[in-house]
């Protein structure tokens, strides 16, 4: 981490936070991506950033391919998915606007609490910085839970997944390549997972919206 | 010798002597109805005749049939080689405890009423069922009240347990009387006497003993009617013996032997007269009327096991 | 002989049984190879593993082998004491005779069922049951524990298209898995008490334990291995499992499987838990006592042989733990000569009921397939036409309803003794249920025999009561084999029961609560002395002392009457023709017993009669059923399964189908997490 300094990583933190908090407003599924694809620039570049000083070909092969699925395939594969099913955005969310924000400001606060002192005290650096991942992991999961939207709640993950990755980038966990390649394989996986899924659910009932399907449940 | 002599004598006693008392009881049930009676060695010559006779065996029948008198004779002797006689001084440490006792006559018993079954007839069926039924239930009460006098003797070989209870004092002798009562409910239910079974009825309808052996001939039969016999003899001398056992000799010398065996035989006929006035006074019950008797006679002898010590 | 107790030996052993489970099931679309390579491995399996056991029995030593594993709680160890060689003796010697058996009786299968998976779960099964009774480890013991019950089910449910069959696997699953929840649950007690697996530390480790660990301890293991053994009111699923199986795996369930929950009873009571309490080997009393009262009882009221036989085995684990209880109270109370005796007769009564147990079952087994039918009530004159098989079952019947000079005679013998002894020097509250355990006891032998002269009798004995019974004939030569095998086993262990008794108190005595006590003398003419004369038998003598009297009277009356004739006649009919409804009937035979103790019992009778005409005065056909009332599936069964169904159906709304729910809840859980953190650090 040595490449950058305090404030560059500070922004980069509250690039992925804001894309994250965004990602609750956006009106288009094509918003959601490119605030996902912005989200996926930033963790690229704190990735580069934090392997800088011990590159290893095994390294440089496994932060490729990170960026690779997370700024480039992921989302081709979204807007594929999109444009196949000419999917509209639909109702969107269990509580309304203000309501959200409400939800967000207490789970920020919650991160600001001395209940997350002794989470805190991981920090390689500024105990700021692993905050903002932390809270970026809370929203994204809020996220999740809060959306209709099937494709919503994978963005949602998606996002869950950056924040995790910032968290141990911010905690000093990234000393092995392992653990890139790990989120890598995963990521695609689960893309690749959502993409069939989301075809079979609406091949099935002509919608991608949850709350259609619960009828179906039993 | 001596000793071989007195247990020719013990092993011969029962078989010898059993006919007599039975026909020494029947002869008293008569004598008390006004009648004159048959007389007491009757049963000798009845045994006598029935082996004189050809026997008559159904074609259903198996070798459980056939075999079942003889082995149901030897359990009796057996079993009579086991009990206290005459002297203390007889130890048989071998088959003389009481529970072999009470299985070997459970082994008779089971032998019975496979008999019963065997021949296929209406009667010897529901004969076998209902001996079943009350020798089940009879067990209870007998194994509890010669615990008693067991427990009181420190022993339960059968031969040894008189030598403690003759010196029992009255005022602790509660617990002997209970279990002599307990006992001889088990002893009429055994023997088929009233108030379980009429031992001498011809109608089907109340027969337990009699319908199980009622395809039985010939010598067979004389070996069953003996061998009935000789319970009954068994059971009156353990009553006589175990809860009453003053009159025994306790050495093997002539004459304290010859006295005891006197004092057995009139114990023996006390007791026959008791029995044969029992049977007169009282009615034969209904079969579901027995098992309340028989529990009865268990929690008596439950009683007296309790009271021990 | 060392070698014979060498571990090779042991493995070999289970490598044979291994042999047998893979040859049937690679040989299982050639029937009769899987038939003959299955069983007779497994024969020759257990004949091995008889020889070992009896080798660790006689010599006295202790082998204790294996190997760790990885992971640290799982360690894959075997330690042969005289416990577990004594049990592993009667599997095996079980095991054997039953696999004879199968040899012919599996051939009624060929071409219905597969018989390479009858090979392959019953050599899985045989091997599972030698690892339960000698495995170390608790872990390990589980594994072993759970093989067996999988085993088993598949065999029980082996006749798949009979839906009976089917019910009864179902049951039977699950109510050995509940209770191996709670033998789950005892070891995680024992665990958390001593922090080790194995039995042996864990033995030492719990005489720290508190009192009250040490009863939950207790109470779940005598509910969990209970449910195995079939004690009342747990026994629901053996009296439709065991009839369900093949014969000889009946055999071997009722003979042998319900033993290994006595196995674990034994262990824990008197050598894992230090120092028993007073009130458990009361309460084994009680349910030992209401058991072989109520199981008698049950089975006089069947009309299936085999269900029949099944609840005789529940009179007889009540007889057994009669013997078990009373040696817990005498541990307790530190009288522990009294303690080996006790446990002696409960220890020679699980070897006698094996033994005839088996037999019974290998019976019934051979007459149900020369028959075709279970019903009690068809049978009749079979004595005639099977007339090995029926000697064999009466032998066997006569065993268990304890005559002489058989076996279940001594072993019963025996837990009177115990059960004087207590009457004797206890005081009065333990004494008067000492006295109610003697006359339960005395009942029970009663009442079995009466059963068993109905069983015997209706089956064998007088005329055929149906057409399919008239034309059965008798069975092969393995399956009379086998059960000659057994009723030798049985008389010998009746005429050496001295010999056996001083084997057993070697055993009981090595147990830790008792240390080496002395259960009986065993001198002179092969008698048996307990407690300095208080009572003393010679099993051989009665024998010999009934043969002498037999042959006597015989002789003396076949000189009296040697010029008598004997004529065949028929059996007097009143008149009419002897027809099969002439004889007693099995419901009629046992039905004034089930009247005597109709409270207890509760039988039900329902009439149903159709009428020719509409006023109904003129009956066309009338039928009675009398049975039962199944008492334990209306009180307890049934409202515990409407409880769980009830607190499932409240549970079903959590599970409502919405992603976003189930998201919310790992949401909550980790915000609850992060507090939970909080609070600790």
């Amino acid at each position: 981490m040595s490449y950058l300094n305090e404030t560059t990583m500070l922004a980069l933190a509250t690039v992925i936070f804001a894309a994250a908090g965004l990602l609750h407003f956006t009106q288009k599924y094509s918003s959601s991506i490119r605030l996902y694809m912005l989200q996926s620039c930033a963790i690229s570049v704190l990735l580069i950033a934090s392997a800088f000083d011990r590159l290893t070909p095994l390294l440089v092969v496994a932060i490729t391919a990170t960026i690779t699925v997370k700024v480039l395939i992921a989302p081709y594969f979204f807007f594929g998915l999109i444009k196949r099913h000419e999917l509209k955005f639909s109702v969107s969310a269990y509580l309304n606007t203000p309501v959200t924000l409400v939800a967000i400001a207490a789970l920020l606060l919650l991160t600001r609490s001395d209940l997350f002192s002794s989470l805190a005290g991981l920090a390689a650096v500024d105990e700021k910085l692993l905050r903002l991942a932390f809270a970026t992991i809370l929203i994204s999961l809020f996220l999740s839970i809060n959306r209709r939207g099937a494709l919503s709640q994978v963005l949602g993950i998606l996002s869950l997944e950056n924040g995790i990755v910032a968290f141990a980038l911010f905690a000093g966990l990234e000393e092995s390549p392992g653990f890139q390649l790990g989120i890598t394989f995963n990521i695609l996986i689960l893309v690749v997972i959502a993409t069939v899924f989301a075809s079979m659910i609406f091949r099935k009932f002509g919608s991608l919206d949850v709350s259609t399907m619960k009828k179906l449940k039993d | 010798m001596t000793q071989t002599i007195f247990w020719i004598i013990q092993i011969l006693l029962i078989p010898v002597l059993s006919p007599f008392f039975i026909g020494a009881t029947r002869r008293i049930k008569a004598r008390l109805q006004n009648r004159a009676g048959a007389s007491s060695f009757q049963p000798y010559r009845d045994i006598w005749k029935l082996l004189h006779k050809d026997e008559v065996i159904s074609e259903d029948a198996s070798w459980l049939f056939r075999a079942a008198p003889y082995l149901i004779f030897a359990t009796t002797l057996v079993i009579g080689a086991s009990i206290p006689l005459m002297s203390t001084a007889l130890v048989n440490s071998y088959t003389g405890d009481f529970l072999v006792v009470v299985y070997l006559l459970a082994l008779g018993t089971f032998l019975l009423a496979l008999a019963g079954i065997d021949t296929g007839g209406a009667f010897g069926g529901f004969g076998s069922s209902r001996e079943m039924l009350v020798a089940a239930l009879t067990e209870g009460g007998l194994v509890l009240s010669l615990l008693t006098v067991a427990l009181i003797s420190g022993t339960t070989n059968l031969m040894a347990i008189p030598q403690s209870i003759g010196s029992v004092p009255f005022s602790e002798s509660l617990p002997v009387i209970l279990a002599f009562i307990g006992f001889s409910i088990a002893m009429l239910a055994e023997t088929c006497r009233y108030p379980f079974d009429n031992p001498s009825t011809h109608l089907e309808l109340t027969m337990i003993h009699e319908a199980m052996i009622l395809e039985y001939s010939g010598k067979r039969l004389a070996l069953i009617e003996w061998s009935s016999a000789n319970k009954y003899l068994i059971f009156i001398t353990l009553g006589a013996n175990l809860f009453f056992p003053r009159g025994m000799a306790d050495s093997l010398e002539l004459a304290p032997v010859a006295l005891a065996l006197a004092v057995f035989l009139i114990k023996v006929g006390i007791l026959c007269v008791a029995v044969a006035l029992l049977e007169s006074s009282i009615a034969k019950l209904r079969i579901f009327r027995l098992p309340d008797l028989l529990f009865t006679s268990f929690v008596i002898s439950a009683v007296a096991v309790g009271l021990v010590g | 002989m060392d070698y014979f107790t060498s571990p090779s030996v042991f493995y070999a052993i289970l490598a044979v049984f291994a042999a047998g489970a893979t040859g049937a099931l690679a040989f299982r679309h050639h029937d009769r190879a899987a038939n003959i390579l299955g069983n007779s491995l497994a024969a020759a399996g257990s004949l091995a593993g008889l020889l070992f056991s009896g080798a660790v029995l006689l010599e006295g030593d202790v082998p204790a082998f294996g190997a760790g594993s990885s992971f640290s709680l799982l360690s894959i160890t075997f330690r042969l004491d005289q416990l577990s060689a004594f049990f592993m003796m009667v599997i095996c010697l079980i095991a054997l005779l039953c696999s004879i058996y199968a040899l012919g009786y599996v051939r009624h299968y060929y071409g219905r069922y597969s018989v390479g998976m009858l090979g392959f779960f019953y050599n899985l099964f045989i091997a599972s049951m030698i690892l339960v009774a000698t495995s170390h480890n608790l872990l390990f013991f589980l594994i072993a524990w759970e093989v067996m019950s999988l085993a088993s089910y598949f065999l029980v449910i082996y006749e798949r298209r009979e839906s009976a069959s089917i019910r009864a696997g179902s049951l039977y699953f699950i109510m050995t898995h509940a209770g191996t929840a709670f033998i789950v649950f005892a070891f995680l007690l024992m665990y958390q008490a001593t922090g080790s697996l194995d039995f042996e530390a864990v033995a030492q480790g719990m005489a720290g334990a508190s009192p009250l660990v040490r009863n939950a301890i207790f109470i779940s293991a005598l509910v969990g291995f209970g449910v195995k053994a079939g004690i009342i009111p747990l026994h629901i699923w053996l009296p439709s499992a065991h009839p369900a199986a093949p014969s000889h795996v009946s055999a071997l369930m009722s003979g042998v499987m319900i033993k290994t929950g006595i196995y674990m009873l034994v262990r824990i009571s008197l050598e894992i838990l230090p120092g028993p309490f007073l009130w458990w080997g009361l309460v084994l009393l009680v349910i030992g006592g209401a058991s072989s009262l109520l199981g008698v009882l049950y089975a006089l009221s069947e009309h299936d042989l085999k269900r029949l036989l099944a609840y005789h085995s529940i009179e007889n684990i009540g007889i057994i733990l009669l013997g078990l209880g009373g040696a817990i109270v005498f541990s307790s109370a530190g009288m522990n000569s009294l303690a080996a005796l006790s446990l002696a007769a409960a220890l020679f009564h699980t070897l006698n009921h094996a033994t005839f147990k088996a037999l019974l079952f290998l019976g019934a087994g051979s007459v149900i397939a020369a028959t075709h039918t279970r019903n009690i009530e068809k049978y009749g004159g079979l004595i005639k036409l099977m007339p090995q098989t029926a000697l064999f079952f009466l032998i066997g019947s006569m065993a268990i309803s304890a005559l002489p000079p058989l076996n279940g005679f001594f072993s019963e013998w025996l837990t009177f003794q115990a059960l004087f002894q207590g009457v004797i020097s206890l005081d009065v509250t333990t004494k008067t249920v000492f006295i109610l355990a003697v006359g339960a006891l005395a009942f029970t032998s009663g009442l079995a025999a009466a059963c068993f002269v109905k069983a015997f009798g209706i089956t064998f004995l007088a005329r055929p009561r149906s057409e399919a019974v008239s034309r059965a004939s008798e069975t092969g030569i393995f399956p009379r084999l086998a059960m000659a095998g057994l009723s030798i086993a049985i008389i010998c262990l009746g005429l050496f029961s001295g010999a056996v008794v001083r084997l057993l108190s070697g055993v009981g005595g090595s147990l830790a609560n008792i240390g080496g006590a002395e259960a009986a003398d065993a001198a002179g003419f092969e008698s048996v002395s307990v407690q300095n004369g208080f009572a003393s038998i010679s099993m051989p003598a009665v024998f010999i002392g009934i043969g002498l009297a037999a042959i006597a009277i015989t002789a003396v009356v076949f000189l009296l009457t040697r010029r008598r004739q004997t004529v065949i006649g028929r059996t007097w009919d009143c008149g009419a023709d002897l027809t099969p409804r002439m004889e007693i009937t099995a419901t009629g035979f046992s039905r004034s017993i089930i009247t005597v103790c109709r409270r207890v019992l509760r039988p039900s009778s329902e009439t149903e009669i159709e009428y020719h005409d509409a006023n109904r005065y003129f009956p066309k056909i009338g039928e009675v059923t009398m049975g039962l009332h199944d008492v334990y599936r209306t009180y307890i069964y049934r409202p515990l399964q409407d409880l769980l169904t009830l607190l499932a159906g409240y549970t079903t709304k959590v599970q409502s189908g919405n992603i976003n729910a189930y998201i919310l809840y790992i949401f909550i859980t980790l915000i609850a997490l992060l507090f939970l953190l909080d609070l600790t650090t």
